[in-house]
């Protein structure tokens, strides 16, 4: 029994850090802002999942495995907030974004640079 | 460097002082011409310029070269001074773990050994910051308050933002979606940073950090739903009031170790069952209090320095 | 959280695997914060701190496990809120100060 715990934590793990090394990678090899916002959303996603969940499957049942889904939960709530906030900044700050990719609308790159609210 | 009141002229020191000068008939005669001085005129809406700086004179170029000279030479010497006093200090310090020092006598063991039994507090820095030297962190929590103050009476005192409503900058208006999930999140952080505070003498946490966590809360409840939201529930008079009793209250419970001597009174506050959230005598309530004053200072701070008012 | 949990036939696999995934997230922040000086732009450096964040976040739950201390997520909670309210306040400020440099003379103080 302990050793099958030990196994499931371990490949959850493993899977966990491999996540994270592609998800660094990806941040390193895209060229442009906008796609390695894809990229770093893996680390807040599936990596804290499965790294938290092999963690919890180590520890069993106690005060710390409540804390640690809390976490998750939080991060889960917050994290796609703070991609599309990087996503805007990155629209409104970005003067040369119509060159590196293709602008579906640019009327509302427009608003978003020059609103006056 | 507080503003001038509109009415200084008129003020009772500036009357004293006439009175001082000329006698009785001067003082009538003054309060005669303050009553019939034009009323100060209501703040209008917009914003009023800021206000403008005597003239002065350009000095010549030698006298600044000289002036210059000198403030080098003065700066040199004090700080070598300064310097020097330092260094000659240190070097008459007892040597490093050396037995006879301060830092290994009995105190250490005492507050490991019996610290649970004394003070009731399982985590034992809590114990020993607001229990055994509760008259330290009454010194730190005065620090932050004076900080504070400080830091309101040279940047509110700019005058010409006060009462600010306007976003600093040209900053976009706040997110639909980030106002979404702060109505769900700031009132769970709110929950967590009162949990941290209350919890401070059962684990690690307690005032300051707790405090701070609800001071990020309120942070971000100003930036999802913007400054009036906020402002129907902190304004500078909910932050001058909380400080004020916060810190009253914990100046009362332990200022009288300045006439009873360190060892302080018997609490017949009791030190109740270690781990249960009402035990450890006056700790919890005192980490309240000081919880309470970093949250409004941590606030307080951070709207000042954005948008020159609370 | 007991420190039996590693002490067992198991906890020196534990012991082993754990030491590792915080010598890869060690490496892994380092990398990062490369990313975050390099970056030609600003969306790229808050990026790479908001990803810094989350990574500290594993290695102190890691941790919370490998010493048996399990009041040490209770930090790892905090460290969560505090870096999305960077990157509130970080976006924010910086489409301030973009938007305050292309429209001066637009909109008074």
């Amino acid at each position: 029994m302990e050793w099958f715990r030990f196994a499931l934590s371990a490949a959850l793990t493993l899977f966990g850090l491999f996540v994270l090394v592609s998800a660094v990678l990806g941040v390193f090899r895209f060229r442009y802002a906008l796609s390695r916002i894809h990229a770093a959303a893996l680390v807040d996603t599936l990596g804290i999942l499965t790294m938290l969940c092999g963690l919890m499957v180590a520890q069993g049942f106690s005060d710390a495995t409540w804390k640690m889904l809390a976490v998750v939960g939080f991060l889960w709530l917050t994290s796609p907030v703070a991609s599309h906030l990087i996503g805007r900044l990155e629209v409104t700050v970005n003067d040369d974004l119509a060159e590196d990719m293709a602008v579906a609308d640019p009327a509302l790159v427009r608003e978003e640079k020059e609103s006056e609210d | 460097m507080a503003r001038l009141r509109d009415d200084w002229e008129h003020s009772p020191w500036r009357n004293f002082l006439r009175w001082l000068r000329e006698g009785d008939d001067a003082l009538d005669r003054a309060m005669i011409a303050s009553l019939d001085a034009p009323a100060p005129e209501l703040r209008e809406e917009t914003a009023p310029e800021a206000p403008a700086l005597p003239a002065e004179e350009p000095l010549s170029e030698k006298r600044r070269r000289r002036l210059r000279a000198i403030y080098i030479a003065l700066s040199v010497l004090l700080c070598v001074g300064i310097i020097g006093v330092l260094v000659r200090t240190a070097g008459s310090l007892p040597s490093f773990g050396g037995a006879e020092n301060p830092a290994n006598n009995e105190v250490s063991r005492r507050y490991i050994e019996q610290g649970l039994q004394e003070t009731g507090a399982v985590n034992l820095v809590a114990g020993m910051i607001l229990d055994y030297r509760a008259f330290d962190t009454l010194g730190e929590s005065n620090v932050l308050f004076a900080a504070a103050c400080a830091v309101m009476l040279l940047l509110r005192a700019l005058g010409w933002r006060e009462g600010g409503t306007e976003l600093p900058g040209h900053e976009p208006h706040s997110d639909i979606i980030l106002q979404k999930i702060s109505m769900v999140l700031v009132p769970l952080i709110l929950l967590y940073g009162m949990y941290v505070i209350l919890n401070g003498h059962l684990s690690p946490g307690g005032g300051f950090s707790g405090g701070a966590v609800m001071g990020a809360g309120l942070i971000l409840c100003a930036n999802a739903f913007g400054i009036e939201v906020t402002r129907r529930f902190f304004t500078f008079r909910t932050f001058q009031l909380v400080s004020l009793f916060a810190l009253s209250f914990y100046a009362l419970s332990k200022a009288y170790s300045f006439f009873t001597g360190a060892n302080g009174l018997h609490s017949f506050i009791t030190a109740g069952t270690p781990g249960r959230i009402f035990s450890a005598g006056l700790i919890p309530y005192l980490n309240l209090a000081v919880g309470l004053v970093v949250c409004c200072t941590m606030y307080g701070l951070y709207g000042v320095f954005r948008r020159g008012d609370v | 959280m007991k420190d039996g949990m590693l002490a067992g036939a198991a906890g020196g696999a534990y012991q082993v695997l754990y030491e590792v995934t915080l010598g890869v997230i060690g490496v892994l922040l380092l990398l990062c914060l490369v990313r975050a000086i390099r970056g030609p732009r600003i969306a790229d450096r808050v990026i790479a701190v908001n990803m810094m964040g989350t990574l500290v976040v594993i290695a102190i739950c890691t941790l919370a496990f490998l010493l048996g201390e399990g009041y040490l997520v209770d930090i790892a909670m905090i460290y969560t809120m505090l870096s999305f309210l960077a990157v509130v306040l970080l976006t924010r400020i910086a489409m301030g100060v973009w938007r305050g440099k292309h429209h001066s003379g637009a909109q008074g103080v």
